[in-house]
């Protein structure tokens, strides 16, 4: 009795699915459609497709709204790196959209992995990921409907500034604020803070000269070899020639530079600085003259021969410079 | 006889073995020397080419001084120019700081009242060079305060010849820089000395000096900044003292209520959030000053329980007032280039126009090595010799240093901030060690200069004795010190490598720094040069034969020039204040030709100028720097203008006929290359070869509608032309035109003309009267053609 009850539970419950899913696949107006998909975006700013919702949200012929495909493969086999950077850029950029004041039901973005809908990647004759594409209201998508991610890359404000040339919908990015450069540098006072107070009977160490002085002379050398300029322009580590294999350390122009060249350049200045400071205190150093003369030789040394290979540097860069020292 | 004949000599030969005497005389020459190296060094502009002012922004400052000369002070602080920025103008008084005008104007004053007839001009050509002579005055008397007078001659030398100082300084470059770093450091020597001596007559001193920066150049605000920082650490290094609390109140005071004089700064030391370090450290140095006064009187625990209440009090005022001040807007926040300089990200994305600027680019270190060469290895040997000899003085040295090589690594331009301080640091490094290898300790020459020294020295030092004892202390040290070969050694290198520097400086002058960018020359084969003076030509044209009224359109880089050789109105100059007329230039130049029109009407254009370096290979043309405009423009319209579409699809800015079409049809474009289609330079190359880009251009035989060309000079580097008038009629251009034409005139011909068949049928032979209803849809359809 229990069992047949449940069976014909189980029967009118499989009815009511078949009976009340089955209009909705075939004949959904717009305007439910759009509902559906207002309904989803309420949950997640991006509407993950397959290929059945695919054709029918997307590609479905009467619609007043633009949708945003991102065509990628997100699944860790598939080794997709630029995938998972593409997906947070456009996950910013969907919640942007989704939080922002304008946010209506004329834009949605969109999500079809090619493990959920490899169906879709064959029949738009896909075979790189990711894709964005967007798809306007009326008609096919034309070319310039597809981003050029080689040209224009997918960072948010770039995907959102196409965004805004195709549908004419400014979207404003908002960032999460990134506060890990806060909190390590809370990390950092709190550090300093504590070792200050753990530390408060005995302050001597503050008064260290030298630990004072190779601060200092850090962040000269750091400013002097160029790093600010590396870090607004990030340029690459170093640069392989394609056609031979070889490495080269030193931009050969004077208008750029490789990170590994301000290391070079840093540690030459460095030099320098040391062989002054040896041959400084040479003569107040205590012991035999012949070790006084020895340290202020090789202060000597350290001077020129740094100092000129730092020129010789210098006049492989800048074209046309006439004057070397020890070293071409 | 005799007597007097020995006394004489005596004088004589005490005042030949004076040290004292010698001392200064070196001194002297050194430094007149040194001022006249560096006067020399910075006149190669000059003698290549004449007497001229360079570049953009001298060309105003000429133009204000000649100006002010003309019409005297007051009318010059009333100045409403305009011939700048039509049609807005510029009040040109209250937006420019004073001090480079009424310098010169007043040297011309003081030569004109003893007779002495020179030209203006001269006079600003020559003001850098001779201020370069007075900054290494003041670099050396700087220096003699931080370590001692060897050191000082050192950095007094550098000084006058480093390239990072040369290049804002040559003759000819007429600009605030300068004369501001003549101010700078003598204010900053000023400053120490009334650190040093607490005396208020130092402070004052240095407040004038203080002022006198202001009314001269915006970098002001490194010394409002660097100056209360100093006190502030001596305060967290515990050398707070009655002399330093003397020196900073007198100087911020009056240094506060000097600088809000000039018109250019008014309010702004008390309204804005650059200012606010001096506000907060002068409360500080109060509340400090105060809480020891009342330590006198108390116990240590009440202290102890006034003290963190006092602390705690005063800093929740301060904050509360800060922020509620920022909030309520009476203290402005930091404005965009100083915030650029701590978010270094910020200009890049909010404003391009600051971007833009080549001098606001970060530095690289072989720009730090071109200017200071072997400085720039030297100096933290200076560094680490004044941390560690700390005392008050030195802890603002070091902070000089690593504040200004900071900023110096964030923008090209503050190097020049950097360099003086470099100089004092190198010069004592090197100072130290030639004090070390320079010593001359072999004994049997120490014995015969102590011999002689005692004896001249008698009547002078009376305790001879206590002198005689230290050299024979020190002798035995001698002997121990190190060889007189090593020594020697030590010193010819070191020498070398002086002199490597100064060949480096006079090479990087003459070769870097030195050419007026107004003229240029281009070298042959053979040595033999030719001068290009285009840019002069184009401008006198324009005075010659141009309305007086007349208004010129260009990029802003050129505005300055325009109004100072051509003496004709411009809608945008070097004093980019309004970066939405800026914008609506670059959008004019940036659009076709049509659009171009409308804004040039819209604008009161008469002349657009070009400049076009294809023809000889200039590079800082109009079309390189295109991108920026593009740019620019987009920031305010970026509907009109989108950069992506000056771009090929690959992604490149090309001129050749791959490039994008948007490029090749937009003004800027054609105005460049109008006509140079034609035009084959050389037989190896095909016509309309661009030589600056290197490539044959893409769009080449095309006419110019709305615009005709005025004036192009000898090298095509500068292009002028005329915006034509509202024609009488507008051609017709669309077929469709006439059919939605014949429709409508009837229709008003019918209200004006008497004895006119209305609704006359139109009969044509062979075809059926057409029905009303099949003319109007096309004349809808034709309609948005036709539009």
């Amino acid at each position: 009795m229990a069992a047949y009850i449940s069976i014909t539970a189980f029967i009118f419950s499989l009815f009511i699915i078949v009976v009340f899913s089955e209009p909705k696949k075939k004949e959904e107006t717009l305007g439910d459609r759009v509902h559906q998909l207002m309904e989803w975006n309420n949950k997640k700013s991006i509407i993950r497709m397959n290929g059945e919702k695919f054709k029918q949200y997307v590609k479905a012929a009467p619609k007043n709204y633009s949708v945003v495909v991102m065509l990628t493969a997100l699944q860790p086999q598939r080794g997709c790196s630029v995938c998972k950077q593409a997906n947070d850029e456009f996950q910013i950029l969907a919640n942007s959209w989704r939080y922002s004041q304008q946010y209506s039901n004329r834009l949605f973005f969109a999500l079809v992995d090619y493990d959920e809908g490899s169906d879709i990647f064959q029949s738009m004759k896909l075979n790189t990921a990711p894709v964005f594409m967007h798809f306007p209201p009326k008609g096919k998508p034309k070319k310039g409907d597809t981003l050029d991610i080689h040209r224009i890359g997918f960072a948010a404000e770039q995907l959102a500034k196409w965004v805004g040339e195709r549908t004419d919908i400014q979207i404003r990015i908002f960032r999460p604020p990134n506060y890990s450069g806060t909190v390590a540098l809370a990390l950092l006072f709190a550090m300093i803070g504590g070792l200050l107070y753990f530390k408060r009977n005995n302050l001597e160490f503050l008064y260290n000269k030298t630990s004072w002085g190779i601060i200092a002379l850090a962040v000269i050398f750091a400013m002097t070899s160029g790093q600010m300029w590396n870090h607004i322009r990030g340029p690459p580590v170093m640069h392989r020639n394609p056609n031979t294999g070889q490495m080269h350390y030193i931009h050969g122009s004077s208008q750029g530079q490789f990170i590994m060249e301000t290391y070079i350049v840093m540690l030459l200045n460095t030099a320098v600085v040391v062989g002054f400071i040896m041959l400084n205190e040479a003569q107040t150093m205590k012991g035999d003259p012949g070790k006084k003369r020895i340290l202020s030789l090789v202060g000597l040394g350290c001077v020129t021969i740094f100092f000129s290979l730092l020129l010789s540097v210098f006049r492989s860069k800048y074209q046309g410079y006439p004057y070397s020292f020890l070293f071409k | 006889m005799a007597d007097a004949d020995l006394v004489v000599r005596n004088d004589i030969r005490s005042a030949m073995w004076n040290p004292g005497g010698w001392k200064s005389l070196l001194t002297f020459f050194i430094l007149a020397l040194a001022w006249l190296a560096g006067f020399s060094a910075r006149l190669f502009a000059v003698i290549r080419f004449e007497s001229i002012i360079h570049e953009f922004d001298p060309w105003f400052n000429y133009r204000a001084t000649h100006y002010m000369v003309e019409n005297g002070f007051y009318n010059f602080l009333n100045w409403f120019d305009d011939r700048a920025w039509y049609p807005l103008g510029r009040i040109v008084g209250g937006t420019v700081y004073p001090g480079l005008m009424v310098t010169s104007g007043s040297i011309h004053w003081f030569l004109n009242l003893l007779n002495i007839p020179v030209h203006i001009r001269d006079i600003c050509v020559f003001l850098a060079p001779v201020f370069s002579g007075m900054t290494s005055m003041s670099v050396y008397l700087f220096t003699k305060e931080i370590w001692n007078p060897g050191a000082g001659l050192f950095a007094a030398c550098f000084i006058a010849i480093v390239p990072g100082y040369i290049s804002r300084s040559v003759a000819g470059s007429y600009d605030n820089e300068g004369i501001a770093i003549f101010a700078l450091m003598f204010t900053y020597y000023l400053w120490i000395k009334a650190v040093k001596t607490g005396q208020v007559f130092w402070s004052i001193c240095s407040a004038l000096s203080y002022f006198y920066m202001v009314s001269a150049w915006g970098g002001y605000v490194f010394i409002i900044n660097l100056v209360p920082l100093h006190v502030f650490v001596l305060l967290l290094m515990g050398r707070y003292s009655q002399r330093i609390y003397t020196a900073y109140t007198c100087f911020f005071i009056v240094g506060l209520i000097l600088s809000m004089q000039i018109p250019f700064v008014g309010f702004q030391p008390i309204r804005t959030s650059e200012h606010m370090a001096a506000a907060g450290v002068f409360a500080l140095l109060n509340a400090y000053a105060f809480l020891k006064y009342i330590q006198n009187f108390l116990t240590k625990s009440e202290f102890r329980y006034v003290f963190f209440a006092a602390v705690a009090i005063s800093a929740a005022i301060v904050f509360v007032a800060v922020v509620g001040l920022t909030w309520a807007g009476y203290i402005a926040p930091w404005s965009g280039r100083f915030y650029s300089l701590w978010d270094t990200g910020y200009a890049k994305i909010h404003i391009p126009i600051i971007a833009s600027v080549s001098e606001h680019q970060p530095t690289t270190w072989v720009s730090f090595f071109f200017d200071l060469h072997i400085l720039v290895c030297a100096f933290p040997v200076g560094v680490w010799y004044c941390i560690k000899n700390v005392n008050d003085e030195r802890v603002f040295v070091v902070l000089y240093a690593i504040f200004a090589s900071y900023f110096a690594g964030v923008m090209v331009r503050l190097m020049l901030t950097l360099t003086p301080v470099v100089c004092v640091l190198a010069a004592i490094a090197f100072s130290k060690t030639f004090e070390v290898y320079l010593k001359d300790d072999s004994p049997k020459q120490n014995q015969k200069n102590l011999d002689e020294n005692g004896e001249n020295k008698n009547d002078r030092l009376y305790d001879k004795v206590g002198n005689k004892k230290k050299i024979r202390d020190e002798k035995p040290k001698d002997e121990e010190g190190l060889g007189i070969n090593v020594k020697s050694i030590i010193v010819v290198a070191l020498l070398m490598m002086l002199m490597l520097f100064a060949v480096h400086c006079t090479w990087v002058t003459s070769s870097a720094y030195s050419s007026p960018s107004i003229v240029l020359a281009s070298y042959g084969q053979g040595g033999s040069r030719t001068i290009l003076d285009d840019f002069r030509e184009a401008y006198y044209w324009l005075r010659q034969n141009t309305d007086d009224k007349a208004r010129v359109m260009s990029w802003w880089d050129y505005g300055y020039q325009i109004a100072g050789m051509g003496n004709r109105t411009t809608l945008v100059d070097n004093n980019t204040w309004n970066n939405s007329h800026i914008a609506l230039v670059g959008k004019a130049m940036s659009s076709n030709e049509s659009a171009a029109y409308e804004i040039m009407r819209m604008l009161d254009v008469n002349y657009v100028l070009v400049i076009f370096g294809g023809v000889i290979g200039y590079s800082g043309d109009d079309i390189n720097k295109f991108l920026w405009m593009v740019r620019i423009a987009e920031g305010e319209h970026p509907r009109d203008i989108r950069e992506v579409d000056y771009f090929t699809p690959q992604g490149e800015f090309r001129v050749d006929a791959a490039g994008s079409k948007t490029l090749l049809n937009c003004l800027m474009y054609k105005l460049s290359y109008y006509r140079f289609g034609q035009m084959q330079l050389d037989f190896r190359s095909p016509a309309g070869f661009d030589r600056t880009r290197g490539v044959e251009i893409g769009n080449k035989n095309f006419e110019l509608t709305h615009v005709e060309e005025a004036y192009t000079t000898e090298h095509w580097l500068v292009r002028i032309y005329k915006v034509k008038d509202l024609e009488n009629r507008s051609e017709v251009k669309t077929p469709h035109r006439p059919i939605k034409k014949s429709k409508r005139k009837p229709k008003r011909q019918t209200v004006k003309k008497a004895g006119v068949i209305r609704h006359k049928p139109k009969i044509t032979k062979g075809k059926k009267i057409k029905t009303s209803s099949a003319k109007s849809t096309s004349r809808s359809s034709s309609k948005p053609s036709a539009k």
